[in-house]
């Protein structure tokens, strides 16, 4: 879990209503779209981290033991660029945006009710201008 | 600019997706070849050959009332829609229709947790709400209940249980449609209904008590497509004290046989709560004398005994499984199973992990087996298994079940070894998972490729493993889109009745056939004897 994923989960969106919940404290719904609390910010950069925080953390993150993405280009390039895309230095904002609409191997291409394209573009930001 | 649906005309299309365009707003209606693409399977077994399965374009509504108007459009053109929760069934089907030309619904911008009730431990979702979502929405707000996760979290809780998927934690709540309560649906004729209890406008037990009054209707929506599943409730499990994973290895082929009915012996007393997996560590990887075995269609169990005496010690056989509970039950629980299974020569015991609830953050990230805990993640998606070795770029689930029986696992190994070997691939990994009370299933990988050649061998391969189980008495329990005609075809007792009635029911719910037409092979009568 990211702390990322909760401050932007925790600030997306109000309170459910129910019988059952009725005498609970209010708490906060991930209804709205995953990005949109970074995105009511406005820091594109934020914003970007939020969209791979959201969408691609889970296979692209650091740690290679628990993410597949990541032991996948570990195998790949064997070290001659870093596995983990937060820190590799050599992506284009196109090189990034054509894989997310495209896939490659296992992984599917994302639509625009997942990623929207200003998701994209804000998370190109985020992998290639940090 | 994709075509329009089969039977439809251009300016009729056309004329559609101006008035599903006017329900949704520009953004989210797509119609341009770029974002259309955006919804192919990318495991499709057919992939980029004429029968491939592609839609002819897509919207996204937000609403139960926009699902509703996108329906009466769609009665008034005859286009055939095809909903998706999170578009990520991948390996049966993925985002896809099942029959080309449809128009998506993409259901993901339907993505609010309408309630969850700590006290009660259920939930209400839309279908947009993937496991990822809800996991996160309770580790938010420090709910102490778990959701029970597909492999794969970026799925969702309702398009998994409406194809009856399954999970690890307790059987209350791993059969993914079992454990729902309660369902809306927007009809074919674009009416709404509720099911169960919240049927009654004023009831409190709408995600407490699944029945309602009358019929129980909702398993003619799962693996169907007699409506659009807008709302589910599901329970959810309270989480325990503690957690303790082992695994149970026996040394000897023939050892499965008791360890599967000692294991489904203490599944069915309750002793062991959770999903079981039965593994082979002697049959995985790719020793040649091992693929020779396999492949060989059966020999003696003193042939693979040698084979496995001679691997340095693996055992023959591995379970996996894990309690949940009071600390002072699990320990009762584990000396109890471990008494049960004493009795098999050479039986080992082994604790695997052990946690105290509730985790921290670094905690959870840090669980090997997530989905065991609840708590989604995507481990399973790694395409290179060695490097150099070329990615893998897909696979269908081959998943016939068997019954508990350690017999039929040993004898559907051998089957499905053999037509792997003489079809030229190499063997799916060998597994019994227990999901269900009273069966097993074998997930058998069946991989998919980006070309033709290869993605005709794979086809061959998967319907030889269909029709050969099935005469063996091993029908799979779901199936790719490609290949559900194939799949009913095994499910047809009496010259196909059960598939007569699935027609005779769409035919009174959905007269125009505007709602999935092909999936899990039930036609409307305007498009009856279609192979899509």
């Amino acid at each position: 879990m990211k702390r990322e994923h909760l401050l932007a989960i925790a600030a997306a969106g109000l309170v459910s209503s129910s019988a059952a919940l009725a005498q609970e404290p209010p708490f906060p719904m991930a209804w709205s779209r995953t990005t949109a609390a970074a995105e009511d910010r406005g820091a594109p950069l934020e914003r970007g981290a939020a969209v791979f925080n959201n969408w691609c953390s889970a296979c692209h993150s650091r740690g290679p033991q628990n993410a597949p993405g990541t032991a996948s280009l570990q195998m790949k390039y064997q070290g001659s660029v870093p596995a983990a895309l937060e820190e590799r230095r050599d992506l284009t904002p196109d090189l990034v945006k054509f894989f997310v609409r495209n896939g490659v191997a296992m992984m599917a291409p994302f639509r625009k009710t997942e990623v929207s394209d200003a998701d994209l573009d804000a998370l190109a930001a985020y992998l290639t201008e940090r | 600019m994709p075509s329009p649906p089969p039977g439809v005309s251009e300016s009729d299309f056309q004329r559609a997706l101006r008035e599903l365009e006017g329900v949704v707003g520009r953004d989210w209606l797509f119609s341009s070849d770029e974002d259309v693409l955006l919804y192919r399977d990318g495991y499709s077994p057919l992939w980029d050959e004429a029968a491939e399965r592609k839609a002819s374009a897509a919207v996204a509504p937000t609403s139960v009332e926009q699902v509703q108007e996108i329906v009466k459009i769609a009665n008034r053109y005859g286009l055939p829609l095809y909903p998706i929760s999170t578009g990520r069934n991948l390996t049966y089907g993925g985002a896809a229709p099942a029959y080309s030309g449809s128009v998506v619904v993409d259901l993901k911008r339907m993505n609010r947790i309408l309630d969850v009730s700590a006290r009660d431990k259920t939930c209400l979702v839309e279908p947009g709400v993937s496991y990822f979502d809800l996991y996160r929405h309770l580790r938010t707000n420090k709910i102490p209940l778990w959701i029970d996760t597909a492999d794969p979290g970026w799925g969702g809780l309702i398009g998994n249980a409406l194809d009856r998927g399954g999970g690890y934690t307790d059987i209350e709540f791993r059969d993914h449609f079992d454990a729902h309560c309660g369902m809306e649906v927007v009809l074919p004729t674009g009416e709404v209904v509720r099911t169960g209890m919240g049927a009654s406008p004023q009831a409190k037990t709408s995600q407490l008590f699944k029945y309602g009054l009358g019929p129980w209707i909702d398993g003619i929506f799962s693996q169907s497509n007699f409506g659009i599943v807008t709302k589910m409730g599901f329970w959810l499990m309270e989480e325990p004290e503690a957690a303790l994973q082992v695994s149970v290895t026996v040394p000897k082929r023939r050892d499965v046989v008791p360890l599967v009915d000692t294991l489904h012996s203490l599944m069915a007393a309750h002793t062991v709560p959770s999903q079981v997996n039965v593994v082979s560590p002697v049959m995985a990887g790719n020793n040649s004398e091992m693929l020779r075995l396999r492949g060989s269609g059966g020999v003696a169990d003193e042939q693979w005994d040698r084979y496995a005496a001679s691997q340095g010690g693996a055992p023959f056989w591995a379970a996996q499984f894990v309690f949940y509970g009071p600390r002072a039950v699990i320990a009762a629980q584990w000396q109890h199973t471990k008494d049960r299974l004493a009795g098999i020569a050479g039986v080992r015991f082994q604790e695997t992990a052990s946690y105290t609830f509730p985790l921290t953050d670094e905690q959870a990230e840090a669980v090997a087996d997530k989905a065991r805990y609840g708590i989604p993640s995507l481990n399973l998606f790694g395409s290179r298994t060695a490097p150099g070795a070329p990615p893998l770029e897909g696979h269908m689930d081959f998943s016939p079940m068997i019954p508990p029986h350690g017999e039929e696992l040993i004898a559907l190994t051998d089957f499905t070894g053999k037509v792997y070997a003489d079809q030229g691939f190499v063997p799916s990994f060998v597994g019994g998972l227990m999901f269900h009370p009273r069966t097993m299933i074998c997930f058998h990988a069946v991989p998919t490729f980006r070309n033709a050649t290869d993605n005709a061998r794979t086809r061959k391969l998967f319907e030889t493993l269909v029709r050969g189980c099935a005469e063996r008495g091993w029908p799979i329990y779901r199936i790719h889109p490609v290949f559900q005609k194939l799949g009913m075809e095994m499910f047809g007792f009496n010259d196909g009745a059960l598939h007569r009635l699935h027609e005779t029911l769409k035919d009174a719910i959905d007269p125009n056939g505007i709602v999935s037409p092909g999936r899990y092979d039930i036609w409307p009568r305007r498009l009856r004897g279609s192979n899509a």
